[in-house]
């Protein structure tokens, strides 16, 4: 048995057991949202009839549109379908693990509760990002799995393993990317101090998701690709189990990734600069 | 007579101090006025598409144009978001020392309801402005300047009805412990009745009767309707009628409900 006073091994700093630290880390945040979880089992159920309702409603404006036309710009209604099952897979994610953190960024900064996490031998911005989980919002990504089979059922698509992996691999892509962006909005309240009102924009933004990306204009279509890449999250992986997308994408959605995540770290790093503790 | 000119004047003196109070976060307003219009502007796009790729809509572009270009500064112009925060005042005891008060806690709130819809008219009139200018050449713009009258009218009524459901729903706070759900609940609804999601005129035909009545499409539809639809003279007055109608009975209701209510409060701590 080790026990505190025991010998231990020096925290080994090499980047590799750094990384493995946090994953640890991770793990334990989510046994802890679940522990919580079952605690408050009436927030579980509230939460599940709110995305259940924000679902349906969510397909009217679709279902209307149908009504009055077979098909859009090539899509079909059961397509449409299976992709507003994608956004709610999308969002459902959004919801339980980044929304509960980046909603706090105002007090983090306004409180001075950034001192006590920069304290800590963790990553400050792996644990402003991922430090609180929402477990109930998984229900919403299960109801999207339901919503995209029946639409690819309906739809007749029958996607192989390699177009199943594309797909998966672009909506992580696309979490990844729409993560780094809201992330990016946020920080920005190291220059402003309040930005709570930036996730509403963020997910009033995120609408857009819910169609077709060639149901905009082409200006808006570049913006949804590349500026607010929530093409990514939801057209793409769609398309691509469709079997019309090829791996061009798919590293093109890694390579953004990448940059992004660059950008949205060198960001955290001027900002901290900027940052005077609130509380001393 | 006295008393309204009494409460009109601590309304007017309450909004110019919010006012002074909220000015304070003229970023804030900006982001959320942002946020306002983009969702108008996500379903004017998907709706132009729609009717390019030949579908058969029973309104034409420019009535869909004209619509989510003004669906903004309505929704805006109409809100009312006090439900939450009424019912807490009710819940915590804050209502008593307003009790003792020469005016009504729900002065305060409108008061806060007018300051806050004036400093945002300053974000979103820009920005609504802006869209217009973009899709001029689609928009129904009524040469009369009667119908902007009626236009402005409505949206006063509409916003009073707003207010006043809000009331109403804060005032079950008297009673039961947590109306959050109950306020949304209320989002939900109105959020496809008023016409907030998608115009009325393309609710199912069957529906129609229904849709045409209820109290949420004079939240909202009702005053874009004047200005971008083609109402006819009738239209607009029986339109006009139901409205002043739905202010009225709830109205009635909520001071009952409201009245009700302050005999069965009991404070916590008084």
């Amino acid at each position: 048995m080790t026990t505190y006073l025991s010998d231990k091994p020096p925290l080994d700093r090499t980047w590799l057991h750094k990384q493995r630290r946090h994953v640890r880390l991770w793990r334990r945040f989510f046994a802890q949202a679940v522990v919580r979880e079952t605690h408050f089992r009436a927030h579980f159920l509230t939460t599940l009839l709110v995305g259940l309702v924000q679902l349906g409603l969510g397909i009217v404006p679709t279902l209307l549109l149908f009504g009055f036309t077979a098909e859009v710009h090539g899509w079909s209604r059961a397509e449409v379908i299976a992709l507003v099952g994608v956004f709610q897979i999308v969002t459902g994610l959004i919801a339980t693990f980044v929304a509960p953190n980046l909603n706090r960024m105002t007090t983090y900064l306004t409180e001075g509760e950034l001192d006590g996490v920069l304290l800590r031998p963790v990553s400050s911005q792996f644990y402003l990002t991922l430090r609180w989980i929402n477990v109930a919002e998984l229900t919403n990504v299960a109801s999207g799995i339901v919503v995209l089979v029946i639409g690819l059922v309906q739809a007749g698509i029958a996607p192989s393993l390699a177009q199943v992996l594309q797909a998966v691999v672009l909506v992580g892509c696309g979490l990844v990317l729409l993560t780094a962006v809201w992330s990016a909005m946020s920080f920005l309240a190291f220059w402003l101090q309040s930005v709570n009102p930036i996730g509403f924009v963020f997910l009033n933004l995120m609408e857009a998701g819910r169609y077709p990306l060639v149901f905009f204009p082409v200006a808006v279509r570049t913006f949804l690709t590349f500026a607010f890449p929530v093409a990514f999250a939801t057209t793409f992986p769609v398309q691509a189990l469709a079997g019309d997308l090829g791996w061009g994408p798919v590293f093109a959605g890694l390579g953004l990734a990448v940059v992004a995540l660059l950008l949205v770290r060198l960001l955290w790093r001027r900002g901290l600069l900027t940052y005077s503790s609130a509380s001393s | 007579m006295n008393a309204v000119l009494r409460n009109l004047r601590v309304v007017r003196r309450m909004t110019a101090a919010e006012i002074a109070q909220q000015s304070v976060y003229r970023g804030a307003w900006i982001i959320f006025m942002l946020a306002n219009i983009t969702m108008p502007i996500i379903s004017l796009l998907i709706w132009r598409t729609a009717l390019a790729s030949g579908a058969e809509l029973p309104v034409d572009e420019r009535y869909v144009t004209t619509y989510f270009v003004l669906l903004g500064f309505v929704t805006m112009a109409t809100s009312s978001w006090m439900a939450g925060f009424l019912a807490t005042d009710i819940r915590m005891g804050k209502l008593s020392s307003w009790m003792i008060r020469p005016a009504s806690l729900l002065v305060g709130f409108l008061a806060n309801n007018v300051s806050e819809k004036f400093l945002k008219l300053f974000a979103l009139v820009p920005m609504i402005g802006i869209v217009w200018w973009i899709f001029r050449d689609s928009m129904n713009i009524p040469a009369d300047a009667g119908r902007w009258v009626l236009f402005a009218v409505s949206i006063l009524f509409g916003a009073a009805l707003v207010f006043t459901i809000d009331i109403l729903i804060a005032s079950l706070a008297f009673w039961m412990d947590d109306v959050s759900a109950l306020v949304q609940a209320r989002v939900i609804v109105a959020s496809v009745l008023s016409g907030s999601v998608v115009p009325l005129a393309l609710m199912p035909a069957w529906s129609q009767g229904f849709v045409d009545n209820q109290p949420f499409r004079y939240t909202v539809s009702f005053p874009v309707e004047i200005v971008a639809g083609q109402l006819t003279g009738r239209e607009l007055l029986v339109g006009l009628g139901f409205q002043l109608g739905y202010v009225v009975v709830f109205a009635v209701i909520a001071r009952l409900v409201w009245a009700a209510g302050i005999r069965a409060y009991s404070a916590v701590g008084a």
